[in-house]
């Protein structure tokens, strides 16, 4: 971790902003092509493996998901969707769901915790359980709902995106576990460079709305996925995300107002007091 | 009757009435008044050293006072609603008292500026068309408070919007308490002397009285003499 601290490019509540950390890494990506993928949940159990977290009991709802949602002790999770497509035919759409860390991270805006979410220079972005006091804010911030409270801890949990594992020159354990490849790590810049192609030899192969899922609204994911189809909403994602206005407006305007507000009321009762001095009855005042 | 009167002290006699001339002094707020808005004024305090350090990095020192930030997670909530619970019997008990009289009108505007600037304002009542109004906004302000910190407390069960929303409520409903009790504190304490003793013993001076409340005082002193 202490390696980690002279790498970091953002760190929640604090009093100046971004900073920038002693050193600066390549940004790294995770690419995932949702038309390759199986789901087989072998980077389900490779992330429970590695990150060492519980394994819960499975719900049945009629589908091949494993879970309803993230959990807290399950940070990765196959998202299988069924439709029908205009022709009539099937659709199993399969897309593993994660922490996406986003360039701009609505989890880390709103944080009240100083240090509790750090974006590291290399673009992962990571809950130090520490700091965290387990608020929710991240979670009212994250337009994607990936961060969840761990009851037993009291604290937020999500994806790391393996940064223990990165941090010395390994790929994500999912990424390790997929057997078909559908799971790629390296710097954004190459994995976009994937993504673009295989998007390419989609459109000749018939997915003409085959579209690379890296939000603008968010200056874009660390996390990088191949749609088969031009619908993000087919495959749970939003359509545009972006940090909630909400969480805007209560930071960068209503603080700072407060703050100013506060001091100036201050300021001013003195400078009343100065002027006025204490209210007194006048001499002739007998009761 | 008039015996027992001689030997109760203005402090005594402040434990059960108010309203009533005692010797020099008048009793302005009995002892239950007084303990209630104390318990308001405590709560708000612990809430507010509570509330700020998760506010603002800004005033992160506060977290200090309650054992760091964690913790102040942990009992802002509570401080909260003890604050909530103290503002509920504070309404009931000051609720007679709060209606604006015929001549307390203007306080929004031309009769604060006049009032601030230490114009005399004569009125009627125990209490100026300035602290009724801001009782008022206590009362909302503490309504506010309530509803938007239950979905704060537990934001899971919310959905995204409605959080959003409640966290803007909760942050402007503060701007308006902290301006509100800046002021509050200020004309209780630097500003008018001889106010501040109405809220810890609980009497004040026939002068202050006088000059301050006309009407009450008038209103006070004749049941006085009316009973003599």
């Amino acid at each position: 971790m202490s390696e980690q601290a002279l790498e970091v490019r953002r760190s929640s509540a604090t009093m100046w902003g971004s900073k920038t950390g002693l050193r600066t890494k390549e940004v790294v990506s995770k690419y995932i092509d949702t038309t390759t993928c199986i789901g087989c949940k072998a980077c389900e159990a490779a992330c429970v493996e590695w990150n060492d977290l519980r394994t819960l009991a499975t719900h049945q709802e009629g589908s091949y998901q494993t879970l309803p949602e993230l959990d807290a002790q399950f940070w990765n999770l196959i998202r299988f969707n069924e439709r029908t497509s205009d022709d009539g035919g099937p659709m199993w759409l399969m897309r593993k769901d994660q922490c996406m860390h986003c360039a701009e991270p609505g989890c880390l805006a709103a944080c009240p915790a100083p240090g509790a979410i750090v974006q590291y220079s290399n673009g992962i972005v990571d809950v130090n359980p520490a700091a965290c006091i387990g608020c929710g804010y991240c979670s009212t911030g994250c337009p994607f709902d990936v961060p969840k409270f761990s009851k037993s801890t009291g604290k937020m949990a999500k994806c790391t995106l393996c940064v223990d594992r990165v941090e010395v020159g390994l790929e994500p354990a999912c990424i390790k576990a997929c057997p078909t490849g559908c799971l790629q790590f390296g710097t954004k810049e190459e994995m976009v460079q994937l993504g673009n192609a295989r998007v390419a030899q989609l459109k000749k192969t018939g997915f003409e709305s085959a579209m690379l899922y890296d939000p603008p609204g968010v200056n874009g994911t660390t996390v990088v996925t191949v749609l088969g189809h031009g619908h993000p909403e087919w495959y749970n994602l939003p359509v545009n995300p972006h940090v909630p206005w909400g969480v805007r407006l209560w930071k960068q305007v209503v603080r700072p107002i407060g703050v100013i507000a506060g001091f100036a009321a201050i300021l001013g009762f003195f400078v009343h007091y100065t002027k006025y001095g204490p209210k007194e009855p006048p001499e002739d005042t007998r009761p | 009757m008039s015996t027992v009167q001689q030997v109760d002290t203005p402090i005594v006699v402040a434990r059960n009435r108010d309203n009533v001339a005692v010797g020099d002094e008048i009793v302005r707020h009995r002892m239950a008044t007084r303990i209630i808005h104390w318990s308001v004024a405590l709560t708000f305090f612990i809430a507010l050293f509570s509330g700020m350090p998760i506010w603002t990095p800004l005033f992160g020192w506060m977290a200090s006072f309650v054992g760091g930030l964690d913790t102040a997670r942990v009992i802002h909530p509570y401080a909260g609603l003890a604050f909530i619970i103290a503002s509920i019997f504070q309404f009931f008990h000051w609720l007679p008292d709060m209606h604006l009289h015929e001549d307390q009108k203007g306080w929004l505007s031309r009769k604060a500026f006049s009032y601030m600037r230490w114009e005399r304002v004569e009125e009627s009542g125990k209490y100026n068309g300035g602290q009724i109004l801001f009782f008022w906004a206590v009362c909302l302000g503490a309504l506010g408070f309530l509803l938007s910190g239950i979905p704060m407390w537990f934001p899971l069960l919310f959905p995204v919007w409605i959080r959003e929303i409640c966290i803007l409520i909760h942050d402007l409903t503060f701007i308006g308490f902290l301006v509100g009790v800046v002021g509050h504190i200020y004309l209780g304490t630097a500003a008018e002397p001889g106010t501040y003793r109405a809220m810890t013993r609980g009497t004040v001076t026939r002068r202050w009285a006088k000059f301050h409340h006309p009407g009450w005082f008038k209103e006070v002193t004749s049941r006085e003499t009316r009973k003599s």
